[in-house]
């Protein structure tokens, strides 16, 4: 069966392609999500994940949700898969078993890593394991130099005997990543070409066609994890796709990639080393959209679930996307001291700061008589104190359950009752009396706490970037973010604060709001003064020539195809790049002096300094191709009928603690299903939906726009 | 303003989470602005704030060595300058080793800091400059006294109402190699102190002078009560243990390090006494040298969690006689002082093992192992000077190996990536591997120590090896055996020279230096050591299989790749029953 070109915005009447399909894997949870293209209707269904085998949710989640809206597959006009296959099967170990070639004297290159500790004080430390074990390591002769120039021929004997021995090993991946390959791949893909001849049954990652970049630790480290993953990610992607066809579902089936654009099952085959982020970026995306939607172009993306909040930044309606990852080490709020932790990949990431600060996570009295938060997690089981499911430690849910601002009944939508009284004992007898205050008192500082550490992460994104907060909207989403945002908002000054609708569906959202995207870059490590600027062209055309190949092999028209270049640059002698864009246009003198001048721009926003009479130099050319595709429209809500005051969506009214009222106020609580466009809340306020609690402070005010957002504001 | 009069422990937290913070923003500018390869690559420098009593307040997570010593330098450097000569938009340079200082390559800027024209504290950048100037490029080598170790640098105002004052400043470059590369680390130094400054006093206009004082005493007491729960769950006593330095570069004469520490009531006393006399040699180590050695070894048995400020650093005390090589006197040479700073932290850590045996590893590489060189680039004409330090073996610990190739103790500096080297100067790494058979065999083995090879193709080169660990390796622990010792070799594939460990040597085009760094020691008796793991060495090539049988007792068949449990029984029976054990 071929799979129908992207068409996006097909009309139901005219053609049966009329619903977009997301399926976000998350550790508990496996969202489904359908939107009718028509309407811009969103639909959800949530069903277990099954870590045994996470094609089993897959397809059960798509079932529940094409059944229960009686959509039948051939109706489906793509699929977006957010996975976490990847990731998985390297934090897990469960890779393919995988051979390495290098450079003879450097076989322990994944060994040696970065010689550090990861840890500095820690006298137990390890050092992440490598991927491949030693013996599955080889050298053969053969060497670069730094421009590309052959200093010694490849011994081609020696490659054959190495496969050879890798056949006999049963590896069922190799990878082979030759020192400056970056500069000329010619030895690597004869390699390559050695292996498919003796040992046609592995599948080969050349680090020259994966992540072709200088610095052979790191671009070693992305290729075996392609390589390593590759046949587990195939046998997964291979799975779901043969029980979809057997179904009739005839739509491209595509992947989000850690850089949040999609790409296709079988480039994911080829490239899976580009999705191993694909789960968290899809939230970011997500918020993206919504705020390039809603006029709102710099915008902070605030996730906050059950056991981390994330933090991202979206400049210009776009993403801001790093290329200094570590799979495996969590990232954390300061950085520096945990290098060494995972292992590193080279591939645009969506910048996160993630920490520990979740509705679960569990706040306790220190051997110095301080209250901390985290970043231990009561989970889902046994959960918060309230929800009577044995937990004895207080958490921020708890906290937050005691200070009115979740409501005991309507915590996500009635199906967990959660028991104040637990909650309050909990928090008196781990916090509150230790410290000699009450338990209301302590309730408060939980969630201050947590709200700390979420204002530094906002402040890692932002100002530890060079950008300043109250310049950008807040938008929250996530179980939990509704409940903290206008804190955070106030906190950092950011004067708009976005609450989606449905904040615990918006990263499954991000799924089908994003481009086709594949990224590719060249190290041309040279002076700008020296540049020969053709060159530099070609080797754009180059990459240019590839993406085209790429997305029409996706059956991308060449109307929807659009291609970004962007340089990394720095001073001569600086090893960390900025990387500003370049026009899609030849380059040409004016475009590269435009260029210098918005590189020293950037620097001085970044670093406080620059030095416009140092020489500067390119370092990687990248290009990003791109096939658009048609995004669905936000459906609009009914404009209200009479007063801004929303009484009739009025549920109760209960006190609720805000300290900018010295304690408890009586507060409004209302029914976001009974809010029409134009209403206006002030705060205090409380808004329940199904999976989220909105929570408005005092001084503050919140307006419905006509999609539904509450959008929250200084008074 | 407001009396703040108690404590609110959420705001604590607050400010203390802030304070963190902004070191760390300061450490992050630094690296991504830095020119030389050994800071932004190799993060070889430390952040920090002191208050205006000049107490270390917070301080990024940096090279360990250097938090420890910028406690004791700091306070002596403002004294010498006087704080009332400084204004805002000032930064004082300095690296006298006998005004508080270390070796010279550690460059240490500081800022005043103030709210409302009243002095509130400072911040401190301390980098390691790849060369100072002196005798050898990267100014590192064996030399007889400091003034042939490069530019001694006394507190001097480099930089005025915000604008560097040109002439200190040439008159510094004036004295180094590098000079384009590190008048660009200079100013990433700045430029990391003016983002700390920033961020403080953002965090000054928010809260205020008196409450964030309050609370940054508040910090202190917090981390010393802390610091002293944690104590407490140490067993008290007097524990001792000698160990050496291998030699000092002029003399084959063993430097002898004795360390005796007490654990009390009090805190933790570290007493230095009975060490040598200091040397006409590079291995003298400073006061606060060595007593960031010891500020890390009390780190590392508390709880992680514990901050790091003056509130730790009152439970550390310290003897060190004058004129020893743990506390050396002018005009000594310091710049290898490190060496003996590490090797000290590994004698402290063996006297603990009486103490907390489960805790503390066997001997590891325990050298800082500098590799310095220079010459001028023969594609631009230009000096150019390279410094890196490598990674060697990690002792093994109670309960599992030492991990293979990784820094130890203060020093945490990373690799540089080879493609990066040959991109940015004239040389080429021809081998870089781990070396085979170097781990000291034990229950736990020790790590494996690491070769790396630099190839000098087309000019001629200063090159120095400021190391140790040449005559004997890290020691076992508990039964098991010291790491294999480390090697420097001119031209292995030749005439194959040895080296000594501190040696300057000038290099033809085409000549290779070769190191291969120590293993770290075993832990318990080898012949405990589970079969399963030793076949696994095997099979990965990390110990030979007649290794194996030798010094593990445990018999492999190579080819099937299993234990062969029969011969191994004997073999360990054989063991137990041999008299001479």
């Amino acid at each position: 069966m071929t799979p129908k070109r992207l068409q996006g915005c097909a009309r139901k009447g005219t053609t049966t392609l009329a619903y977009r399909l997301g399926i976000d894997i998350g550790g508990t949870f496996t969202d489904a999500t359908l939107i009718d293209e028509d309407t811009g209707e969103i639909r959800i269904a949530k069903v277990p994940s099954t870590p045994q085998d996470p094609s089993v949710g897959f397809l059960e989640g798509t079932h529940r949700i094409l059944r229960r809206n009686n959509v039948a597959p051939a109706e489906v006009s793509y699929v977006v898969h957010g996975a976490t296959v990847a990731t998985n099967s390297i934090i897990e170990g469960k890779v393919a078993r995988t051979g390495f070639i290098t450079t003879d004297g450097f076989r322990d290159m994944l060994e040696i890593a970065r010689q550090v500790r990861p840890s500095l004080y820690d006298l137990q430390f390890e050092k992440p394991k490598p991927l491949v074990p030693r013996n599955l390591c080889f050298g053969v002769p053969e060497r670069l130099d730094a421009q590309g120039q052959v200093l010694t021929p490849l011994d081609e004997a020696a490659v054959r005997r190495v496969a050879e021995q890798l056949r006999r090993e049963r590896v069922a991946a190799v990878a082979v990543c030759l020192l400056h390959a970056y500069a000329n791949p010619d030895h690597e893909k004869r390699v390559g070409e050695i292996i498919g001849e003796v040992f046609p049954e592995a599948v080969v990652s050349l680090s020259s066609e994966v992540a072709p970049e200088f610095r052979e630790y790191f671009r070693a480290s992305t290729t075996v994890i392609n390589a390593a993953i590759r046949p587990v990610v195939a046998r997964y992607l291979e799975r779901i796709e043969k029980r979809l066809r057997e179904e009739g579902l005839a739509a491209e089936l595509l992947l989000m990639q850690s850089s949040g654009g999609v790409f296709t099952f079988a480039e994911a085959r080829r490239k899976p080393v580009f999705m191993v982020e694909s789960g968290p970026a899809a939230g970011v995306i997500a918020a993206a959209y919504l705020g390039n939607n809603l006029g709102y172009e710099d915008v902070i993306a605030f996730d906050m679930g059950g056991t981390t909040a994330k933090v991202g930044l979206i400049r210009n309606g776009e993403p801001k996307v790093t290329k200094d990852y570590e799979v495996g080490a969590a990232a954390r709020v300061g950085g520096g001291s945990h290098r060494g932790a995972g292992y590193p990949i080279r591939t645009p990431v969506i910048d996160l700061v993630e920490i520990g600060a979740g509705g679960g996570s569990i706040a306790w009295v220190d051997s110095g008589g301080i209250l901390r938060v985290g970043p231990r997690s009561a989970g889902a089981d046994p959960g918060p104190a309230c929800y009577g499911k044995g937990g004895t430690e207080p958490t921020v849910t708890d906290a937050n359950l005691v200070l009115g601002r979740l409501s005991p009944d309507l915590f996500l939508g009635g199906e967990i009752e959660l028991d104040v009284q637990a909650a309050r004992q909990a928090i008196e007898r781990r916090c509150a009396d230790p410290l000699g205050m009450d338990a209301v008192e302590a309730a408060h500082g939980i969630v201050e706490i947590a709200n700390a550490a979420m204002v530094n992460a906002l402040r890692l994104v932002s100002i530890q970037r060079g950008y300043d907060p109250r310049d950008f909207a807040l938008l929250a989403f996530g179980g939990a973010g509704p409940v903290h945002a206008n804190r955070l908002a106030k906190e950092t000054g950011m004067p708009t604060t976005i609450i989606p609708m449905s904040p615990g569906t918006t990263s499954a959202l991000g799924l089908l709001v994003t481009d086709l995207k594949h990224d590719y870059s060249t190290t041309m490590i040279e002076r700008i003064d020296r540049l020969d600027i053709a060159a530099a062209e070609s080797a754009y055309q180059a990459m240019e020539a590839r993406g085209r190949a790429t997305l029409e092999r996706e059956n991308v028209g060449p109307e929807r195809m659009s291609f970004q270049r962007q340089v990394d640059m720095r001073y001569v002698g600086q090893s960390h790049e900025l990387t500003p864009s370049l026009p899609h246009s030849p380059l040409n003198a004016a475009e590269i002096s435009r260029v210098l001048e918005q590189f020293h721009q950037e620097h001085n926003r970044a670093y406080g300094f620059s030095a416009p009479g140092e020489p500067v130099e390119f370092v990687n050319l990248r290009l990003t191709a791109i096939g658009r595709i048609t995004k669905p429209r936000l459906r609009e809500l009914e404009p209200r009928r009479g007063a801004p005051e929303p009484a009739a969506a009025l549920k109760a009214t209960r006190p609720v603690y805000f300290a900018e009222s010295d304690g408890y106020v009586d507060c409004p609580i209302y029914d976001r299903y009974r809010l029409a466009a134009g209403h206006v809340l002030t705060g205090p306020a409380i808004v329940v939906e199904l999976d989220s609690t909105t929570v408005i402070h005092p001084g503050y005010r919140a307006e419905v726009d006509r999609f539904g957002n509450l959008i929250l504001g200084e008074t | 303003m407001n009396a703040v009069t108690r404590l609110d422990p959420i705001r604590f937290e607050v400010i203390r989470h802030a304070l963190v913070e902004a070191t760390e923003e300061m450490a992050i500018t630094l690296r991504r602005s830095a020119y030389s390869t050994n800071i932004k690559t190799r993060a070889d420098f430390s952040c920090a704030f002191f208050d205006r009593h000049l107490r270390p307040i917070a301080q990024a997570s940096g090279q360990p060595i250097h938090l420890g010593s910028l406690a004791v330098l700091l306070p002596r450097v403002i004294n010498e300058y006087g704080p009332e000569k400084l204004a805002p938009g000032d930064a004082i340079l300095a690296n006298d080793p006998y005004l508080g200082g270390v070796h010279l390559n550690d460059i240490t800027l500081i800022s005043p800091l103030y709210h409302q024209d009243e002095l509130f504290g400072y911040v401190a950048s301390l980098v390691h400059h790849v060369d100072v100037g002196g005798g050898a490029p990267a100014s590192i080598g064996a030399f007889r006294e400091v003034y042939q170790e490069g530019i001694i640098i006394p507190p001097v105002r480099l930089v005025q109402g915000g604008e560097i004052v040109p002439d200190i400043f040439r008159l510094v470059l004036a004295q180094i190699r590098s000079q384009r590369e590190t008048a660009g680390d200079f100013r990433a130094q700045l430029a990391a102190n003016n983002t700390g400054v920033r961020r403080l006093s953002a965090l000054l206009s928010q809260r205020g002078s008196e409450e964030l004082t309050f609370y940054m005493d508040e910090l202190v007491t917090y981390t010393e009560r802390r610091a002293r729960a944690e104590l407490a769950h140490l067993p008290k006593g007097v524990f001792t243990a000698d160990g050496y330095v291998d030699n000092d570069g002029f003399s084959d004469e063993p430097v002898h390090l004795a360390a005796k520490v007490v654990i009390d009531d009090g805190g933790v006393l570290f007493d230095f006494s009975g060490s040598d006399p200091q040397r006409r040699a590079p291995v003298n180590s400073t006061y606060a040298m060595t007593y960031s050695a010891c500020a890390y070894v009390l780190k590392c048995l508390i709880d992680p969690d514990v901050p790091v400020n003056a509130g730790f650093h009152r439970l550390v005390r310290l003897i060190a006689p004058e004129g020893t090589v743990v506390n050396a006197t002018a005009p000594a040479p310091v710049v290898g002082g490190w060496e003996t700073q590490t090797r000290l932290t590994d004698v402290i850590l063996k006297a603990l093992a009486a103490a907390v045996p489960d805790r503390v590893p066997a001997g590891t590489k325990a050298m800082i192992c500098q590799v310095g060189l220079g010459g001028a680039d023969p594609r631009t004409g230009e000096l150019y000077a390279y410094y890196e330090a490598l990674a060697g073996g990690y002792g093994g610990r109670a309960t599992r190996d030492g991990p293979d190739a990784v820094q130890a103790h203060g020093q945490n500096t990373e690799n540089a990536p080879i493609e990066e080297i040959e991109i940015n100067y004239p040389f080429r790494i021809s081998r870089y591997e781990l070396v085979e058979n170097s781990e000291g065999a034990g229950r736990y083995r020790g790590g494996l120590g690491l070769r790396r090879d630099y190839l000098f193709p087309d000019h001629e080169v200063s090159f120095t090896v400021l190391a140790d660990r040449d005559r004997w390796g890290p020691w076992g622990l508990f039964g098991g055996r010291a790491g294999r010792k480390a090697r420097y070799v001119l031209n292995p594939d030749s005439e194959a020279t040895e080296l000594g460990s501190k040696v300057t040597l000038e290099l033809k085009p085409g000549d290779v230096v070769s190191y291969r760094t120590c293993g770290g020691g075993g832990y318990g008796p080898p012949e405990e050591r589970d079969p399963r793991a030793v076949l696994t060495d095997v099979g990965e090539g990390k110990v030979s299989p007649e290794r194996a049988r030798e010094v593990y007792r445990v018999a492999i068949d190579p080819t099937a790749r299993r234990i062969d449990a029969k011969e191994t029984t004997r073999l360990r029976a054989e063991r137990n029953n041999d008299p001479g054990i």
